[in-house]
């Protein structure tokens, strides 16, 4: 068994935490890289998702890309983007593979939150006189949120878990120590950095799954009223 | 493709020992998976999901290393991985599980009992087959992201498919990360195409289209 107190020590020498290399620039780079990626593929999946699930066009290419998408390794999509767009790009190398895979979770929870609303309540938003701008900015998109939400939880857990190969392309990010770690034979370094990793990962699920758990309050007034 | 066609022979061997790597946790991951769902009792299954829940969302890389000093097995090697997939395994297809064994109307369990089954006999000659299309949904969606996550285990040192990424970008070949893709991609096309024709002969009273259970 490995000796844990290696690793207490490596967490308790403060120059691990200081510096470049140290935890809290790279947790901050982890979480930056992570956002990025997330908002740069909001950007897209967003409005197309709303797209698909209001017009119900193109369902069959969400359901074949996020089948698709499964089957790519994350990894290879990086390491031949590296090479093809070159290693001065490869920060833009890292951002497109980590939207790339961050865009399949947030179309489908998008669409789906859409097409799963009841098209009773979305005629009655039409015979109210709702114009189909109307209907998705105060009907469709405040139903799909907890899903959309949903949507962004997945996204989060294949970005964040995606982030710890940044170094393996010479970028920063918390799997910098695991990296380094393997390379130089420190386990202690290489246990500390996968702890702080598992940790930040499922807080950040944690906090995404209260956000999903309270945005579902629209939806169940909306089931009350069904009942009725 | 000239890259593939000198180095066939190294990507079959290495397509080979990725099917082990896969295999193996996809197996004893959806038996854990199946028989905790049945075996979990309702009340305690919230907490297990959560549970579970927070397993998947552990990053892979940070599993294959962490494992050893959790467990006492060895740094390097593919023991780590196929218990690290076994995890993931099993936190995927517990929900997809339980969500098909919930799908098998009470009226039928209850006719079951009535003729009378006992339990075991309605376990396996009634929930069961009852279950297995929302049980081959969970494990296209386990066996595909197992494929693709096995490949990281080459990070740590293991022989599969993840070699050609590893090793075509220290050497700077994309023909040989892009072969690995492909292959990787072909793989779980095929454990997707092999699920469903399992699938498919596993429930023959399901006529084609057909979505009931």
């Amino acid at each position: 068994m490995f000796d844990f107190s290696e690793v207490w020590m490596w967490f308790a020498d403060s120059t691990n935490w200081d510096g470049r290399y140290g935890l809290w620039y790279l947790l901050v780079e982890h979480l930056a890289l992570t956002f990025g990626a997330i908002l740069l593929a909001a950007a897209v999946a967003l409005p197309l998702g709303t797209f698909i699930g209001h017009t119900g066009k193109g369902e069959f290419a969400v359901i074949g890309l996020s089948s698709v998408s499964r089957a790519i390794p994350t990894m290879g999509l990086l390491f031949a983007l590296v090479l093809v767009l070159g290693v001065e790009q490869r920060d833009l190398s890292l951002i497109v593979a980590l939207a790339s895979i961050a865009i399949p979770p947030l179309l489908a929870g998008t669409y789906s939150g859409i097409t799963a609303i009841p098209w009773s309540i979305r005629d009655s938003a039409t015979a109210q006189g709702m114009t189909g701008a109307q209907r998705i900015r105060h009907v469709e998109l405040p139903l799909a949120t907890p899903s959309i939400v949903g949507g962004f939880r997945i996204a989060f857990i294949h970005v964040v878990s995606t982030v710890v190969l940044a170094p393996l392309v010479g970028l920063g990010g918390l799997g910098f120590g695991i990296v380094q770690g393997l390379a130089v034979r420190n386990y202690a370094q290489v246990l500390a950095s996968s702890l702080v990793i598992i940790v930040t990962t499922v807080i950040g699920d944690q906090i995404l799954g209260w956000l999903q758990q309270h945005s579902t309050a629209r939806l169940n007034a909306h089931d009350i009223m069904e009942k009725k | 493709m000239d890259w593939l066609v000198a180095n066939w022979t190294f990507v079959a061997e290495l397509s080979l020992t990725h099917l082990g790597i896969v295999v193996v946790p996809v197996i004893i991951g959806s038996v854990i998976a199946i028989v905790g769902a049945r075996v979990v009792p309702a009340r305690w299954v919230p907490p297990t999901a959560g549970a579970l829940g927070a397993l998947y969302a552990i990053p892979s890389l940070a599993l294959f290393v962490a494992l050893p000093a959790l467990i006492g097995t060895d740094f390097i090697g593919p023991t780590n991985v196929v218990i690290a997939l076994s995890v993931y395994a099993v936190a995927s297809m517990f929900f997809s599980a339980h969500d098909a064994f919930n799908q098998v109307p009470q009226s039928t369990k209850t006719t079951a009992t009535a003729l009378g089954m006992n339990r075991t006999q309605l376990f396996f000659h009634v929930e069961l087959p009852m279950a297995i299309p929302g049980l081959i949904t969970g494990l296209r969606v386990v066996s595909a992201s197992t494929v693709s996550m096995a490949s990281i285990g080459a990070v740590v040192g293991v022989r599969n498919l993840g070699y050609l990424f590893v090793d075509g970008f220290q050497r700077r070949i994309p023909e040989e990360i892009i072969t690995g893709i492909g292959a990787v991609f072909v793989i779980a096309l095929a454990f997707d195409f092999g699920l469903w024709v399992i699938g498919r002969a596993l429930t023959p009273w399901r006529t084609r289209g057909d979505t009931r259970v």
